[in-house]
This record gives structure tokens, C-alpha cells and sequence, in this order.
């Protein structure tokens, strides 16, 4: 099965492994991913900050490099609740894209929900290591509706430890642009997240969106805290 | 529901809401109640109106007219919904509804035969032609309001008592 | 509106929020009680989702012929013997309120707690005319002895700790020193027994107006909701006009979601129905009832694209919820209403020149859509009014210019590698450029980038 893969602009830029670990796991069971190079970024930024039309030139670009019929594969749950739920609005004046856009939104998966309900990966054996919690993104559970399969995926890993997080569903305080719009109240966020985590003793933390991580592992740098920072792709891709 | 069931479901909840709550038969049942519920001596507000009240005012050494001045108000309210434990209190008939909301004791009778089950029963029963006031009492009252920490007794009773006969 | 706090200054006030250790810790254990108490309170409900459905279809109803509601209301009451009073602005409001009250001579008015009297400033009017306004709402005693604002809107002093009231008691009252909560709460019950019945006059708000019957439905848990509309001759109510439900039998509903959506209580207290003033007959009431029915820029709201913010029932779901609010507190926001239905009627009501730095207090994270007991759509009218913002001109110049750039670029994969391929290579130059807030948080870009990797 041919899937297109859609980084994301923060894989791209700041975590390739992810994308790495991605392209493993979609080869391991049994679909041939294909990177669109002319791939950029969702649009989120300017969308959240109110930059319409912004936005909708980034998502213009997004539906003509992924134009087709191909399923649509991503590591992060933000982006693909943007492409669902956000670009038929970006487009209800135009009718030819209005349809793109709602096609892309049907086409789209985020990873987890690709490897729980197509390829079935939580029944393949996976293997892992350590104790390890887990961050449920905000976009990912309440925007996508993603909650149960990163946990099946997760507590199917043999050899590793599942160890829930007190208050996994909080808010980190990445939140987008608002990480740069009220960084103080953003980094008390993160602060408490990494509290939740120390709290867990697991020695590492993961979730599916890197824009989280990214936040988390920032505030437990400074605690010094020593857990690793690691998206759900990669723990399982390391598994193999 | 039965009547009994509604009275025990009724109950049940006003119970979970702090209310103090007892169920009885007859005449003598209630009186009994009352000599249970009410300390001897203390100045106590009663009606005196109602077939119910006219039972029990007897039993009060010290009746005061008015209700500012009662530790204790006995009365029988208008009715009740099991649904939420909560006590109808209207001004129909001349009823005095704050008369159970400043004496620091409230007790509450209520003929098993007008309790509603649900807040639907009440309100479609009563939407077209209110009272002009009408109240529903779920337990004594209560703030939160400092550190969300629960405090029984503010401004209205600091103790309710129902009784449903 | 606490101490000098305004709703431009949004950021430095979370700064300084930030750095109140006493404000974090009340707030931390707030939060945490009411998720606790709110999920407890809904466990044993069946069919949340249909009973939230229902209270959602009757306040979009109401929407649907706002005037048409309160016309309706206004003749109902008027029936039942109230007086009805039209309030359009804030200064109309607190302009008819005084009149009434001084026509009659009233010095002494006991209040019971109104979130709409904040948000036109009753008080300070009141008192400037020479009247004594004793807040009896134990929270917004406690705030008005303070000299502060109401921090949360079914809340108001849950700012402050046992120790800082059982201080302020002591030093106002004169009482000796007590932080035991039950303690403080009888020292507050002895202190306004005597004012509820020596008032001239009461003013209250309302939760809800039942058109039908002209009815006003109040939620109180203190008792002091009944004394103030129930004791004094003279019965003042406020409320805006999106209050508005059919009929008393649309009630339910929003007995069974309001109180445990708000403090996870499944009823409160007491809920009072108030029909018009004492009829003849009657042993009840205040013998004159006045209904202040307040606009204030609810009529321009109802016809634009936000009108959903009005479904809302004022229960504070949304802000027990809120990543943004339980970290800075209420005060932070900078007027009456805080948390996500807070900013989205504040920049609606007081304009976006002056409210608009709120729209950005929010992560979108969604929480408060989850708990709304009503469905309005929060996040998306949060997401509008950032796009008002910035077709209005308050996005700020740099914003606009870089968020150009960014479509720019979005939409070009060379720029986006050349992007790359510079940040990559001039990453010390652009942390210190993008500061150590924003840029100083991010780790340094991949040498290889995910592209070319990806075969």
C-alpha cells in the first residue's frame, strides 16, 4: 500500500529521527511510504494566530503536493486535526479546493491511528524497554479524537512498562503560537507537566506530537531532569 | 415508583445533602419525631395552619409568631422531589417561605403524597401558574467559598430536618 | 480591575501571577478540586451527552428570537406585578438602579452575588450616591473588604487562602484570629444577620429569566440569594438579557447541569423561582420588585458571528478547566469575566482596542469545550476573534510581516529548505535574535534535515 508521508515542518527541521522511525514502522508493516519533497507545513501558526490568509496559502501548497487518492500518514496528531478539521473552513468559498480539502481530510492519519486500525500493529508483537509514560496531546485526544490507540500500541510493548501520568490530558502549555506569545505562562505549563512526569519515576516520556515534546524536554532541561524525551514513533520503530 | 419508594428514594437523597431525615406514620408518629428532633425550651416558630401543623404546634413550650426570633422552625412545605432530595417551599396560601430560612433550624414536613419524582413533574406542574415564590431546599446551607472547603451553615439554616408523613 | 490591573496589560498581570506563590497554590488546589468534584458529581448521571444536547437546543432556541424572549419576559412580568426597566449601556444601568433606590430613600441595600453588577460597576455608583452596598455573598464579602474584584464568577475569593481571611477578618471585624473556614464562615453569618434585616433594599442577579411567566430563578447555596430578595421591602434584580429560557418547565435541565457543572454539587442549596413582588395574600416577597434588564452590546453581539457566546450560563466549567486560567487567575484578565468564555466576551463587549492582548490567553487546547454544559463553541470563537484581530489591525506589525513570510515560505519548498539550510547554520544568531523566551526553548535544527533523508 502506497502512503504518502507528511513530516511536519518541526520532524523536518528539529527531530528527522522521527520521520526515520516513521518510515520504518510504515515499511515493517507492509506499506511503501513516499515523501512528497515539495512538502512544507500544515498552516497551523498562522491559523491559530488568526492569519487566514496566511494559512490558506500554506494549505494550498499542502492539497497540490498531496493531491491524489493515496492514504496520508503523519506523526503528529496537530497537524492532521488541522488538515481535517480546519482546511474545509480555510475553503468553503471554493468549491474545487472546498473538495480537496475534504477529500485530504478523509485521506489523512495520524501514526497511530494508521498502525492501530490498518496495519493492526498493536497485535504484532512489539517490543520495548524501560518504564515509560505518556503525554496525551490536546489536538490528538480532543480535536482528533486519538486516545485510545497510542495506549494500545504502548501496553502492547513487551519488555516495557507502561506507567500512566497524573493529569496526562493537561494541557503542556506548547499550545502553538502561544508558546511564543505568553512564553512565561507556557513554560509554568511545562513546568508542571515535567512535575507529572518525575512524579510517574518512568525514565522516559513520549506522546505524538513533537511540538509538545519539544516543550516538555525544554522544561525538563532546566529542572535537570533526566528522562528521555522520546516520540511514540521512535519507541516503537527502536523496538523492531 | 410507589409512593413508598418515592418517599425512601426522596429520603435517600435528601440525606446525601446533609438533611437530617425520618419517616413516619400518623399523628403520634410525627409528634414522636418532633419530640425527637426538636430540644425542649427553645423558642420555636410553628404555623400552626395547616391539619399537620395543627398536630404538632402543641407540643412547644415557647411558640414565637415570629420567625426571627425562633431557634426553630416546624412546618409542613408544600411538597417535595425525590429526584434530588429537595423540599418545595412556596408562598401559596399566605405561607411564609422565609420562615424556614432564618431561624438556624429548619424542620420540614412533607406528606408522602406530594412528593414529585422528578424536577420534570414539578415544573410541568407548576410553569404555567408559579407561586410567587417558590423554592427548592436541598439540605442546610452551605459555602465553598473559602479554599473550596465545605462549610455547613451560613446564612440560611445551619440544620435541616425532613419529615415525611 | 484589580488593582489597577486592565485587560491590555494581560501578559505583565500573568507575569506577575506567576510570581505569587500564594496565588499558584490556591489556584493548583482549586483546580484540582473541581476536577475531581466536577467528575464525581457527573459520574452517576446517565445520558450527560443527551441531557447537554437539551440544554444546548433551548438556549439556541432562545437565540433564535432573543427579542422576541425578552419582549415576551418583560410583559410576563409586568403581569405578575413586577416593574420591568430597560438598561441598553452600563451607565443606563446604573443610573436607573440609584434612581430607584434613592426615590425611595434606601441607605442600606444587601447584595447577593451578580456578575452583571460588576460588569457595569453598580457599586462604586451606589456608594459614591451615599448608600451602603454590603456584598453578603461570603466570597464577595470577603473581596469587597479587600478592596479587590471578584477572581472567578461562582468563586469570587478563590484567590485567596484560609490564612489571608482569617487575617482580614481579624483586623476588620475585630474578631481574634481564626483560618478554620467554618470558623470564619459563622463570623460572617453573625456579621450580616443584622444587615439583611435592617435593609432598605436588596439587589440580586438572576441565572435564569423564564419568559412565559416572567419568572427570575436564582441558584444560591448560602441563603443569603433568599434573604436578599425575600426580607428587604424593596427587590432590585439585574441581569442581561441572554438569560432568557422559554419556561419554568425548560428548567430542569439546567438543574441537573449548572450546579454540578460549576461546583460539582448535584443541586445546590436552594433554587429560588421569583414570580413578580407580594400579591395580596401573599406572606412572601418584597413588596416592590424591580427587573433591570441589561443590554450592553448583547444586541450587536446577537447579530454578528460570535452570537454562540451567548449560550452561556455563567456555570465556570470552562475556566476550572482552563491550562491558562488556573495557572494566572482571574484577576490577570483585567474585568468581570475570565477564562475562555471570560475573554471571548470581553473582547466582544469592551472592543478589540481594548481587550484584544486576551485573545491570545489560550492554547486551544480545547479543554473547556469538553466541559460545557451548554456546547458553546469555544475554541472557534476564540479562533475568530484572532482573525478579528488581525483584520482589525491589532496583530502588531512584526506578526504581520512574519506570518507573510511564513505563507511565503510554507508555499515554497525552496525557501523552506534555504530556511532551513540558514537556521541550521546560523542557529546562535537567531537564538539570540528570537530571544531566550521563544527561540532560547528550541533545540538547534537537525544538521540533515528529514528531507534529504527521506528517499
Amino acid at each position: 500500500m502506497r502512503v504518502l508521508l507528511f513530516g511536519t515542518c518541526l520532524v523536518d527541521t528539529f527531530f528527522p529521527e522521527v520521520g526515520e522511525a516513521t518510515v520504518r514502522l510504515l515499511r515493517r508493516f507492509g506499506a511503501t511510504p513516499v515523501f512528497p519533497k515539495g512538502q512544507t507545513c500544515c498552516g497551523q501558526p498562522a491559523f491559530n494566530a488568526g492569519h487566514e490568509a496566511d494559512a490558506r496559502t500554506a494549505a494550498a501548497h499542502f492539497l497540490s503536493v498531496f493531491d491524489g487518492d493515496d492514504p496520508i500518514v503523519t506523526p503528529s496528531g496537530s497537524c492532521a486535526a488541522m488538515v481535517k478539521h480546519h482546511y474545509p473552513d480555510l475553503f468553503r468559498g471554493d468549491p474545487r479546493m472546498l473538495a480537496k480539502a475534504e477529500r485530504a481530510g478523509e485521506r489523512i492519519h495520524e501514526l497511530t491511528q494508521f498502525l492501530v486500525h490498518v496495519a493492526r500493529a498493536h497485535e504484532a508483537g512489539l517490543r520495548g524497554k524501560g518504564r515509560i509514560t505518556y503525554h496525551s496531546s490536546c489536538h490528538l485526544t480532543r480535536s482528533l479524537g486519538v486516545r485510545e490507540e497510542p495506549l494500545l500500541l504502548l501496553r502492547s510493548m513487551k519488555g516495557a512498562t507502561f506507567v500512566p501520568m497524573p493529569d496526562a490530558g493537561r494541557c503542556c502549555g506548547f499550545g502553538g503560537t502561544f508558546m511564543a506569545k505568553l512564553p512565561e505562562i507556557s513554560c509554568a505549563l511545562a513546568e508542571e507537566k515535567a512535575v507529572s512526569i518525575e512524579a510517574t519515576g518512568a525514565d522516559t516520556v513520549t506522546g505524538c506530537d513533537s511540538g509538545c515534546l519539544m516543550n516538555i524536554a525544554d522544561a525538563m532541561k532546566r529542572r535537570g531532569t533526566a528522562v528521555r524525551v522520546a516520540h511514540l514513533a521512535q519507541l516503537l520503530a527502536e523496538g523492531l | 415508583m410507589s409512593g413508598a419508594d418515592l418517599a425512601a428514594h426522596f429520603l435517600e437523597n435528601a440525606a446525601k445533602a446533609a438533611a437530617g431525615t425520618h419517616r413516619v406514620s400518623g399523628v403520634e408518629g410525627l409528634q414522636g419525631a418532633i419530640a425527637r428532633i426538636v430540644p425542649p425550651d427553645v423558642p420555636v416558630h410553628c404555623p400552626g395552619v395547616t391539619e399537620v401543623e395543627k398536630a404538632v404546634a402543641g407540643l412547644f413550650a415557647d411558640r414565637r409568631a415570629e420567625y426571627a426570633a425562633a431557634a426553630v422552625t416546624v412546618e409542613e412545605v408544600f411538597g417535595a422531589v425525590a429526584e434530588t432530595g429537595s423540599l418545595v417551599c412556596a408562598s401559596e396560601g399566605g405561607r411564609a417561605v422565609q420562615a424556614g430560612l432564618l431561624p438556624s433550624h429548619h424542620v420540614a414536613i412533607v406528606r408522602r403524597d406530594h412528593i414529585f419524582a422528578t424536577l420534570n413533574d414539578l415544573f410541568s406542574a407548576v410553569a404555567s401558574a408559579p407561586p410567587t415564590n417558590l423554592t427548592l431546599v436541598t439540605g442546610p446551607s452551605r459555602t465553598a467559598d473559602i479554599e473550596l472547603t465545605l462549610a455547613i451553615g451560613v446564612h440560611g439554616p445551619e440544620k435541616l430536618d425532613v419529615i415525611v408523613v | 480591575m484589580s488593582h489597577g490591573q486592565t485587560t491590555l496589560s494581560f501578559r505583565e498581570n500573568s507575569v506577575r501571577a506567576l510570581g505569587d506563590d500564594a496565588l499558584r497554590a490556591a489556584m493548583k488546589q482549586a483546580a484540582d478540586t473541581f476536577g475531581t468534584r466536577r467528575a464525581d458529581a457527573f459520574a452517576p448521571v446517565t445520558a450527560v451527552e443527551a441531557l447537554r444536547d437539551r440544554a444546548s437546543a433551548i438556549r439556541e432556541e432562545v437565540l433564535k428570537d432573543l427579542p422576541g424572549y425578552v419582549e415576551r419576559f418583560a410583559a410576563s412580568a409586568a403581569r405578575a406585578g413586577a416593574t420591568v426597566h430597560r438598561a441598553k449601556n452600563a451607565t443606563a444601568a446604573r443610573e436607573i438602579i440609584a434612581r430607584i433606590l434613592s426615590d425611595r430613600g434606601a441607605k442600606r441595600i444587601v447584595k447577593g452575588k451578580s456578575m452583571v453588577s460588576e460588569e457595569v460597576d453598580l457599586n462604586a455608583h451606589l456608594e459614591a450616591a451615599g448608600m451602603e452596598v454590603v456584598e453578603t455573598d461570603l466570597g464577595e464579602y470577603i473581596i469587597q473588604m479587600e478592596g479587590e474584584a471578584p477572581s472567578h464568577i461562582i468563586v469570587p475569593a478563590i484567590h485567596k487562602n484560609r490564612r489571608q481571611v482569617g487575617k482580614l477578618f481579624a483586623e476588620r471585624l475585630g474578631v481574634p484570629y481564626s483560618e478554620d473556614p467554618q470558623v470564619l464562615t459563622k463570623i460572617a453569618r453573625k456579621a450580616l444577620r443584622e444587615k439583611f434585616l435592617t435593609a432598605d433594599a436588596g439587589i440580586s442577579g438572576a441565572n435564569f429569566a423564564a419568559a412565559d411567566t416572567g419568572s427570575i430563578v436564582l441558584f444560591t447555596n448560602e441563603g443569603n440569594g433568599r434573604m436578599v430578595t425575600t426580607v428587604p421591602p424593596l427587590h432590585v434584580a439585574i441581569l442581561s438579557i441572554e438569560k432568557m429560557i422559554p419556561s419554568l418547565a425548560d428548567l430542569p435541565d439546567f438543574i441537573r447541569l449548572l450546579p454540578r457543572s460549576a461546583t460539582g454539587q448535584p443541586i445546590t442549596s436552594y433554587v429560588s423561582v421569583i414570580t413578580g413582588p407580594r400579591k395580596p395574600g401573599d406572606a412572601t416577597g418584597a413588596k416592590e420588585l424591580h427587573i433591570v434588564l441589561l443590554d450592553n452590546g448583547r444586541t450587536e453581539i446577537l447579530a454578528g458571528e460570535s452570537r454562540d457566546i451567548l449560550k452561556c450560563i455563567r456555570c465556570g466549567a470552562c475556566m476550572n478547566v482552563c491550562p491558562v486560567y488556573r495557572t494566572v487567575g482571574g484577576h490577570s484578565y483585567g474585568w468581570t469575566y475570565p477564562g475562555p468564555m471570560g475573554l471571548i466576551l470581553t473582547a466582544l463587549l469592551t472592543g478589540m482596542a481594548k481587550s484584544h492582548p486576551v485573545v491570545d490567553a489560550s492554547t486551544l487546547c480545547g479543554a473547556c469545550v469538553e466541559v460545557c454544559p451548554v456546547r458553546v463553541p469555544l475554541v472557534p470563537l476564540i479562533l475568530q476573534l484572532r482573525r478579528r484581530k488581525v483584520r482589525e489591525g491589532f496583530s502588531g506589525p512584526m506578526e504581520k510581516r512574519g506570518m507573510a513570510l511564513f505563507g511565503k515560505v510554507a508555499a515554497s519548498p525552496f525557501l523552506f529548505a534555504l530556511g532551513q539550510r540558514l537556521a541550521a547554520l546560523f542557529w546562535p544568531v537567531v537564538r539570540v535574535l528570537g530571544g531566550k523566551d521563544v527561540a532560547g526553548r528550541l533545540p538547534a535544527p537537525a544538521r540533515v534535515p528529514f528531507r534529504r533523508k527521506a528517499s
